[in-house]
């Protein structure tokens, strides 16, 4: 039971730092749809420079660059040039999936036993990952996990507490007002869609170096949608992300543990599907959202 | 003499290919009220968006106190202390007073307790009943202006540009603003006043600045001009209003459009309509006066049948039309002119021609032999744009082509043809020049003379008070009264649009 909750600390975290990264973008109007993408680049990249140079740390630095220039190529078609947000999301997706495929061959060429590397270690933190139960829980995860931490309350002290989050709020909801009180719409919507391709990247490159070790394709199978619901089932703010990701994480960590467990009650393809499923039914759920009013909307100014 | 406060030399601004702004020059000075005067596209606007650093000029130069100013962005101009308040605010609905007032203004940590209080200060100062917490959302429109206001006090503004400041409020509210226009300035400091009312101008301003197709057309003091001078600057020519004809036997004709006890509920389970009842008789205008917001939309779009009413009954000519759906409805002989134009009455993608037939694709009106009779409704739109005076190149022209005004003529003259016995005109003349609402109040008017009954929704008391025989005032979904037109004041509309009734005081 402890382990099954520490797993799915572990398998919300990713998602953590996706559904951050929506929360920031959304607010200022811009939604992520290359989310998918940036997961598989920071998958990609963070795999690929771990495999090549043997340093984790590098990787994982590799993941928030890549993640940071597929979010801009999107920022740039979706903000400046002004393209649909939704049709650029699937197009730079689409595009990512075949990027990455081809550049694993480019290197690697077709290798007989698949690429594996070691994954980011378990730090017990000392003292606190002694304490009964919790311990085990909370502070014997990866470096990772100890950073979403500080993620989430320091996310909400930046949009809520300083000039900052005013802006990114107030941009989401009335770019208008944002361009009349003398600051540049088009340019906080890039620099926040950055940050939020820095955050993405991070989160992809947690399923290939953070504890699977390895690359596929399709490692990514969707958690970047699931990341981009939590946004929304979380209300756009830090806190219910945070409760959203874990819901899944928890979800995740079932199916495996079912899977693994050897019981068969049900077919294991349905606890695999288990979180997807769930991001349906919640969606359907959740009767009032706080759209912010803007949201997908590109800001045209006559000039 | 002093240097005036802002100078603007010889400003030309081109959108694309067509000039907005040509070669304008004027300036205002320390503590005067200077009003800009002139027609829906007349460049008012534009010319203080580029003082205020929202445009860029392509050609002109800014002075303020003789010197040499270039403003790129509404910092630039905040710095200077210019503010402008935009004729559609510019505040975030979901946001509080203070996170809209200090937006832009403060860096790192926000230390809420404190600006709440301040600007808490700064509204009681000037004796603003705001709550530095209150959702803008919450807030009435007058409110929100007033939190508009208090931006630029808080900015410490002392060029005040207001961009069509009066169009929301109730004749109150506005000479409440027009009294704190005049405290503000008698402290020095200076406000522009874009307007296309005649009326404001005389009561409020100092000097006036009349614009007409992007260029100056005068700049006159106050008392040396008069409102006929100022309407033939503005137009350039002089416009003779409609008259109407009065109308004699009114009460013992038959009435035509019956609404009873209707109630409409909104998405958010709010009331929007609460117990509304009128009648319209055959050559009737019945005109519905109020605030913007306050069930008039609601009462046209339950009329037609675009929203379910939950209770009520509507019938037209005896005919119950509560069960009946939108088409089944305009069928019976109903014409619509919508508010929103751009939403609601046209598809600016299509020609003219096509925009005449969308009311009528799915009947058999257009059709022959099962096919749409192109040469028949093509004759159709050229005989339109002949009799409406409609400036466009021909039916098969793109209805975003055309101006606003001339956009207005088409849906005029396609609801006029489809509205056999009644017809709303829901804001028929917002955003038109005078020419085209002349125009346009022309053919309402010959619509009541032939028999038509008429339900006319404005915001505008001047276009309600000239057209309609008997005006209804509504307050949050409710109707305050229905007035002969003689029966009643500018003072008394206004009270009832604020929600004051005589014997009842404020509605809830």
């Amino acid at each position: 039971m402890i382990n099954l909750l520490a797993r799915a600390l572990m398998m919300s975290t990713p998602l953590l730092y996706g559904s951050i990264a929506e929360v920031y973008a959304e607010r200022t109007g811009m939604m992520v749809t290359a989310i998918e993408g940036i997961f598989l680049m920071g998958a990609w990249g963070g795999f690929v420079v771990t495999y090549l140079t043997g340093n984790l740390f590098w990787g994982v630095m590799t993941a928030m660059l890549v993640g940071v220039l597929t979010a801009a190529l999107y920022g740039w078609i979706t903000v400046y040039l002004k393209q649909h947000q939704v049709v650029t999301g699937v197009a730079i997706n689409t595009l990512v999936l075949g990027l990455s495929a081809f550049f694993m061959r480019v290197i690697f060429g077709i290798p007989i036993t698949p690429l594996t590397i070691d994954p980011l270690p378990h730090i017990h933190i000392p003292v606190l990952s002694k304490i009964p139960v919790l311990g085990v829980i909370l502070f014997q995860q990866n470096i990772l996990t100890y950073i979403v931490y500080l993620i989430i309350p320091l996310s909400y002290f930046v949009l809520y507490k300083t000039s900052v989050g005013l802006i990114i709020r107030s941009t989401g909801e009335n770019p208008e007002a944002v361009d009349v009180a003398g600051l540049p719409v088009e340019r906080i919507r890039f620099l926040v869609v950055l940050l939020a391709g820095a955050l993405g990247g991070v989160a992809g490159s947690f399923y290939s170096i953070g504890f699977l070790g390895l690359f596929t394709t399709n490692i990514i199978g969707g958690r970047g949608w699931i990341a981009f619901a939590i946004c929304f089932l979380g209300n756009w703010n830090p806190r219910g992300a945070f409760f959203g990701a874990l819901i899944f994480g928890l979800a995740e960590a079932v199916g495996i543990y079912i899977q693994s467990s050897g019981v068969e009650l049900l077919p294991n393809e349905l606890f695999i599907a288990l979180p997807y499923i769930l991001t349906i039914v919640l969606t359907v759920a959740r009767r009032s959202f706080n759209v912010p009013a803007k949201l997908g909307i590109p800001y045209k100014k006559e000039n | 003499m002093n240097k005036p406060l802002v100078e603007l030399k010889g400003i030309t601004k081109y959108f694309a290919k067509v000039i907005a702004n040509k070669n304008v020059s004027f300036s205002v000075n320390d503590g005067e009220v200077l009003a800009l005067l002139g027609e829906n596209g007349a460049g008012k606007s534009t010319i203080m968006k580029i003082l205020y650093g929202l445009y860029k000029e392509d050609e002109g130069q800014i002075f303020m106190n003789g010197e040499h100013k270039h403003i790129s962005s509404p910092k630039d101009a905040m710095a200077l202390g210019i503010t402008m308040i935009q004729q559609h605010f510019s505040l975030v609905p979901a946001h509080t007073v203070t996170e809209n007032i200090i937006l832009g203004n403060v860096k790192g940590r926000i230390d809420w307790k404190a600006y709440e209080q301040k600007i808490g200060e700064l509204a009681q100062s000037y004796g603003f009943d705001i709550d530095p917490t209150a959702r803008i959302k919450d807030l009435p429109v007058g409110l929100q202006q007033k939190v508009e206001i208090l931006k630029a006090l808080y900015l410490d503004a002392h060029l005040l540009i207001m961009d069509e400041p009066t169009a929301v409020l109730t004749p109150q509210e506005a000479s409440k603003l027009m009294g704190f226009v005049k405290e503000f300035t008698d402290q020095g400091h200076s406000v522009i006043f874009i307007t296309h009312k005649l009326k404001e101008v005389m009561e409020v301003a100092d000097r006036i600045i009349v614009m007409r197709d992007g260029e100056v057309h005068g700049d006159v003091k106050r008392e040396d001009t008069d409102e006929l001078e100022l309407s033939r600057l503005m137009i350039g020519r002089d416009l003779k209003p409609p008259k109407k004809s009065e109308d004699a036997g009114g009460k013992d004709r038959k009435v035509v459009l019956s609404v009873e006890n209707l109630s409409v509920i909104g998405s958010d389970d709010v009331p929007k309509l609460t117990d509304v009842s009128f009648d319209i008789r055959e050559g009737e205008i019945l005109g519905i006066a109020g605030v913007s917001g306050n069930g008039q939309q609601e009462i046209c779009e339950a009329i037609i049948g675009a929203i379910p009413s939950k209770s009520g009954r509507i019938s037209l000519a005896g005919e119950d039309l509560s069960e009946q759906n939108i088409r089944e409805r305009l069928e019976t002989g109903i014409g619509y002119l919508p508010a929103d134009r751009f939403r609601d009455g046209m598809i600016m993608d299509m020609s003219l021609a096509e925009n005449m037939l969308l009311k009528e694709s799915f009947g058999d009106k257009w059709l022959k032999r099962g096919f749409l009779d192109h040469g028949r409704l093509r004759r159709y739109t050229e005989d339109i744009i002949k009799d409406y005076e409609v400036k466009a190149p021909g039916a098969g022209a793109m209805a975003k082509g055309l101006s606003g005004g001339n956009q207005q003529k088409v849906v005029v003259a396609r609801e006029v043809g489809s509205g056999g016995k009644f017809i709303i005109f829901n804001q028929p003349t917002r955003g038109l020049d005078l020419g085209a609402i002349n125009h346009v109040h022309k053919t309402i008017l010959a619509e009541r003379d032939k028999g038509k009954s008429i339900l006319l929704v404005s915001t505008e008391l001047s276009e309600i008070f000239a057209l309609s025989d008997r005006i209804a005032v509504v307050y949050k979904g409710k109707i305050q009264g229905i007035f002969d037109h003689n029966d009643l004041t500018i003072e008394k509309i206004g009270l009832l649009m604020a929600g004051y009734n005589d014997d009842k005081g404020v509605q809830a």
